[in-house]
């Protein structure tokens, strides 16, 4: 890596650190100790993880110059069939304990989840279909299956283990909270440390440069994919332990700001830049608003005009941000003894 | 000749169209009835005016997700106008709406120009914001039957010829159709009469070969986005009229149907190919899995899976001949 490059991420990491702290300075002052008290920021970080999960599935598929539109879509269908197990929906499960019912439960949504994120990889390398639409399809399709099987009804009584263990801390800190922070450097290493993040990034600056380098870009896709339904899986389980029911529908305005959560967090929605720590100061600037907005009490409309004039804002400003660049790299280019 | 009909998507849509009434007809026969026929063709009116915007759309090599948005935006603004100005008439609502619909349209062609978006993300972000902004501007109350302005109401009952059925209900052809078969003719010509359409299918095929062949592609973009919003906007004061009450959080949500029902009519994505024939057989699968799971003893609740399994199998059949095909030219793009 080039020191070039280096301080070029460096700038953009930077703009949006300052952002965070700008956001965070202004609900300060706005809310003050309603904002800065412990109680706020242990709710932040019951509802961080919900997200934060599909958020990541979505950066790291738009980092490959990709999409998961199905990411909520696929959530909901392995909380669903993950809910039939813990309510002992089949009469074989009557019969064990609460933390077998659970540890099984988990396993098949984490299974299903991807399961779902492989088919996507499979249609998009396998069959070459665009990735927005065989995620819109299999989104459909998942929903279907899960309307199907539920007829839109919400799957409730969980075992009390299972709200619980969803709701329980350690010195203070929500214990999901803990395991989405260490998917996020799970990811983060994937992505930055080994071969297959490396390729990820290649694959999304220039795939047929990717194919020509050697790089199985099939089977790379394909773990893409997985990564991304494996991680809404995670999210599922959150999900379903926090609102204590499975339903179809649940956490549809996710969709949205994941997309907005991945581009505010510098992932180049045609791939190849962007970086997790970016992505997760996103996250974290997404719900410092979100608490914000809950104790302002904005109605869920208003939240959804803010939230598509961000993302709307912070592509343009991206946008100008580059064509300044690449004015002062030209310029910069044209001022060198020839 | 048959050689020509089998390579062509739409032939299949058609057989498959004609096997499964068939089935349905056998399993139901109130299926295959003039009655039933004329409240499908009513009830796909709307999803037909949006099909052509979406069709434009994709051929160009884009993709919008806000024209739900701006359907409801226009549909409730204007009836709602109706009701405040107190001016009961139909081609009022129609002119409000589907202005309505050329402001947001040219918001997104605008945005989608000028900056360079992605045309999904940046139509994701508008239609939060459109359907924002009518909350706040318009507001969230539902408009029930009871108040709705006469003439919407005479258009919603309003039938171009009438028979009565056996049972004794009298049934016919709806008046949504002159709308539809309007907006079917202007895009037609539009797309294969005129020098806008040349562009829309170069622009779609490769941006950069129609830019240096001389297009404007700000004002192809311009047009698409525009016209998608008035189709849009129609399509608001059409739904209106369908279910006779409004109910600001519907619609939105649809869209993604709409765009299945485009892409099984052989739209492609990556742009530059589809047909309105094509389109039209999309939405006619898609209106009959909506209204005829019922007579298969199947719940709706059937419905997404059904669309969705029919628009996998569809799109991996049209990639994957795609991918053969650019294997055999050694081809390497997407």
């Amino acid at each position: 890596m080039s020191i070039k490059k280096i301080t070029n991420f460096d700038t953009s990491l930077k703009i949006l650190i300052s952002i965070t702290i700008f956001v965070l300075a202004i609900l300060g002052l706005l809310l003050g100790r309603q904002f800065f008290s412990i109680n706020n920021f242990q709710s932040m970080g019951y509802q961080i993880p919900e997200f934060g999960f599909l958020a990541l599935a979505m950066a790291v598929t738009m980092l490959s110059g990709g999409i998961d539109l199905s990411v909520v879509a696929n959530a909901n269908l392995s909380g669903i069939l993950a809910a039939f197990i813990l309510t002992k929906h089949i009469s074989l499960l009557k019969d064990y304990s609460d933390i077998t019912i659970i540890i099984l439960a988990t396993m098949t949504a984490l299974f299903i989840a991807s399961v779902g994120g492989i088919i996507n990889g499979l249609l998009i390398s396998k069959l070459s279909v665009p990735p927005i639409l065989a995620t819109l399809g299999t989104m459909t399709f998942f929903n279907g299956i899960s309307m199907a099987i539920t007829s839109g009804e919400g799957v409730v009584g969980f075992p009390e283990l299972f709200l619980n263990a969803g709701n329980s801390t350690i010195i203070n800190i929500p214990i999901i909270f803990v395991i989405f922070i260490i998917a996020v450097f799970i990811v983060g290493f994937i992505l930055e440390r080994t071969s297959s993040g490396l390729s990820i990034y290649l694959y999304g600056e220039n795939r047929i440069a990717a194919l020509f380098a050697g790089l199985e870009n099939e089977k790379l896709v394909i773990k893409i994919y997985f990564l991304s339904g494996l991680l809404a899986g995670f999210a599922s389980m959150i999900m379903i332990s926090r609102v204590n029911s499975a339903k179809i529908g649940y956490g549809d305005t996710y969709l949205l700001q994941a997309i907005l959560v991945a581009v505010l967090g510098g992932i180049a929605p045609e791939g190849g830049r962007g970086k997790i720590l970016g992505v997760v100061l996103g996250i974290f600037i997404l719900q410092a608003l979100q608490s914000a907005f809950t104790l302002f009490a904005f109605t869920p409309y208003a939240k959804k005009l803010i939230w598509g004039s961000m993302l709307l804002l912070v592509m343009v400003i991206n946008f100008l941000l580059d064509k300044w660049r690449s004015r002062k790299y030209h310029a910069k280019l044209e001022s060198l003894p020839q | 000749m048959l050689k020509r009909l089998l390579s062509r998507n739409e032939t299949y849509l058609i057989v498959i169209i004609l096997i499964y009434s068939i089935i349905v007809g056998i399993k139901n026969p109130a299926f295959l009835s003039y009655e039933n026929f004329f409240d499908m063709l009513r009830a796909s009116s709307g999803k037909l005016l949006l099909a052509l915007g979406v069709l434009i759309v994709l051929i160009s090599g884009g993709i919008d997700v806000s024209f739900t948005a701006i359907a409801i935006f226009g549909g409730y603004a204007s009836t709602k106008l109706m009701l405040l100005t107190k001016i009961d008439n139909l081609a009022f609502a129609f002119i409000i709406s589907a202005s309505i619909g050329i402001i947001l349209g040219s918001i997104n062609a605008l945005i989608i120009h000028y900056f360079r978006l992605p045309t999904l993300i940046a139509t994701l972000g508008t239609s939060s914001v459109f359907f924002g902004l009518m909350t706040i501007l318009v507001g969230t109350k539902s408009i029930n039957a009871g108040q709705m302005p006469s003439s919407i109401t005479n258009f919603s009952g309003a039938r171009l010829f009438e028979r009565i059925a056996p049972s004794g209900n009298t049934y016919g052809l709806s008046a949504f159709i002159i709308p539809v078969i309007l907006a079917i003719f202007i895009t037609w010509f539009i797309l294969y009469r005129t020098m806008l359409g040349r562009g829309i299918f170069a622009m779609g095929n490769s941006e950069e070969s129609a830019k240096r062949s001389g297009f404007n592609l700000f004002l192809i973009r311009f047009f698409i986005y525009t016209y998608v919003g008035i189709l849009a906007g129609i399509m608001g004061v059409v739904y209106v009229a369908e279910v006779r009450w409004v109910n600001p959080i519907s619609l939105v949500g649809s869209e993604l149907s709409i765009i299945a029902a485009v892409v099984i009519g052989g739209a492609k994505l990556t742009g530059g190919e589809g047909t309105i024939l094509g389109a039209v057989l999309g939405i006619i699968i898609i209106q009959l899995l909506n209204s005829t799971l019922v007579f298969l003893g199947l719940s709706s609740s059937w419905n997404d899976f059904f669309v969705g399994l029919i628009l996998l199998i569809s799109v991996s059949i049209t990639s994957y001949q795609y991918r053969l095909k650019s294997r055999r030219n050694l081809t390497f793009s997407d």
